[in-house]
């Protein structure tokens, strides 16, 4: 789905107008790194911080214009794996035993784990997705180096994007043509073929990275990453900024009222 | 409660074979404060440390080298194959990486990997990535490399029974030691009860360990038997002491 055509398309919908769109990279990080700890890290049982939480990623989701069946599809597939792991928050030994059965015991304590881990995930998957679709992996770079993250990091982290697709199709061809050869023949055979594969995957690994090196220098590469290329900061980054920070706030203060 | 943290990665039809997955990559949301808090903070130091002798040891080379490394083991993380027991997984990769390129480049492409896991694919959460780097980084890969050093040197250095005995055993316990921390975090945060992760996670990964240490294995033999100039620590043989030139060599 999204390897098929040499690189990969997450952000189907960067080209989009709309306010959020008018954000650039930088402030869109901000926006989102705030809600996403603030909703992940908020203890459990904060309902009402996460009900604010929620209406306000609601309006952020509805005006940025993202679509809407691709976002509950990616975000369903992630948190069905999340969900593997919620059984687990069930069985806590405090609380008001509601069901018991042997040593198995649900009590409100657990229950409420539950619900809290579950709302936290589901939150942060979501806001996670907004920004990844709607912001495009070079403009994502470009707001990270904004955000003064180490410049050799983003390189790093650039170069690698770039080759994900390059090195995932390399070993889905090795794979493809070991298959055509018909050496997946038992498990014992499968992991040898399989491990011989990676090792034969990393040196040529290694000699792409020397093919790289030396076209890059050949391009005038000289051990440093290109400048910032600077973003321009208009009214609506600060307000939404602003208005970020306050729904944050208000999440974790609407106890004091 | 098998396949404690899966990969969405193979659910989004990149990958043809069924999604059984291993993976220790939390989600946001399990972790608290305090846990995230301390996890990041060691993460970052990891981080800027790591840059900075990565830097100093490959040059201007560090970019393309490091990126396409990293991408080496995403792409290898997604394969597939069968771990003795009849269920199948994944590699986790830490150890390779260690092996193959030191403990801080090794360390710093794992770094690399879950951060374009987390923000990219929303594999493992942005508000706990500083809890998976550091149980799969900076645990498996750091250290697992001193472990695989150390055991590697006691058996024989420049022998392959020494290097197999040094992979088998590094591999299999960063495996299993990254799942005890998950779930001591887990624990930590009042997300799960200790009693209830560490057994389950803990007999998951003696046996997924079993597999990350096999293909490691085969992997490093396979490049020990046909480019042995590419480990981090070479063999002092008189066949290793080829005029090849190699970048990864010091």
């Amino acid at each position: 789905m999204l390897f098929h055509i040499g690189t990969f398309h997450l952000d189907v919908d960067s080209q989009r107008q709309s306010p959020w769109h008018c954000l650039n990279p930088a402030s869109r990080i901000v926006c989102a790194v705030l809600l996403a700890f603030a909703t992940a890290l908020t203890p459990h049982g904060r309902w009402l911080t996460w009900a604010i939480y929620a209406v306000a990623l609601t309006i952020a989701l509805l005006i940025s214009r993202v679509t809407l069946t691709t976002l509950l599809r990616r975000v369903s597939v992630e948190f069905l794996f999340v969900g593997v792991v919620l059984l687990g928050t069930l069985f806590h030994p405090e609380g008001e035993v509601l069901w018991q059965w042997g040593w198995l015991r649900v009590t409100t304590h657990g229950l409420a784990v539950l619900g809290s881990v579950m709302l936290k995930a589901l939150l942060s998957l979501l806001v996670l997705n907004l920004l990844v679709m709607t912001t495009a992996i070079p403009a994502l770079l470009n707001g990270l180096l904004a955000l003064r993250v180490p410049p050799l990091l983003v390189a790093i982290l650039a170069a690698m994007s770039r080759y994900i697709s390059v090195l995932v199709e390399e070993s889905n061809a090795m794979r493809r043509a070991a298959a055509a050869r018909n050496l997946f023949m038992g498990d014992r055979q499968t992991r040898l073929v399989t491990g011989n594969i990676i090792g034969s995957l990393f040196i040529r690994t290694v000699d792409r990275g020397e093919r790289i090196h030396r076209a890059m220098l050949s391009r005038g590469y000289a051990g440093l990453p290109r400048p910032v290329e600077q973003l321009t900061y208009r009214r609506c980054d600060f307000v939404a900024v602003t208005l970020t920070g306050l729904v944050t706030l208000l999440g974790q203060a609407i106890y004091l009222f | 409660m098998l396949n404690f943290f899966a990969t969405p990665l193979f659910a989004l039809g990149l990958y043809d074979g069924f999604p059984f997955v291993l993976g220790m990559h939390i989600p946001d949301g399990f972790l608290s404060l305090p846990v995230s808090l301390l996890t990041w903070v060691a993460s970052i130091v990891l981080i800027v440390l790591a840059l900075g002798q990565v830097k100093g040891e490959y040059q201007e080379r560090t970019v393309p080298l490091m990126g396409v490394c990293a991408a080496f083991i995403f792409a290898a993380q997604m394969i597939n194959f069968p771990i003795p027991g009849g269920t199948s997984g994944h590699l986790l990769g830490g150890t390779l990486a260690g092996v193959l390129l030191g403990p801080w480049a090794g360390s710093l492409v794992m770094a690399v990997v879950f951060i374009v896991q987390a923000v990219l694919f929303q594999d493992g959460g942005l508000t706990v990535l500083g809890a998976n780097i550091f149980n799969m980084g900076l645990v498996g890969t750091f250290g697992g490399y001193y472990l695989y050093r150390v055991v590697r040197s006691a058996v024989g250095f420049n022998r392959w029974r020494g290097m197999a005995a040094g992979v088998v055993v590094a591999a299999w316990s960063s495996v299993v030691v990254a799942a005890i921390l998950v779930a001591v975090q887990l624990a930590l945060s009042g997300t799960i009860p200790l009693n209830v992760a560490l057994p389950a996670m803990v007999f998951w990964h003696v046996v997924i360990g079993i597999g990350e240490a096999l293909i490691t294995l085969i992997a490093i033999h396979f490049i020990w038997r046909t480019r042995p100039d590419l480990l981090f620590d070479p063999p002092n043989r008189r066949s290793a002491v080829s005029a090849r030139s190699s970048v990864l060599q010091r």
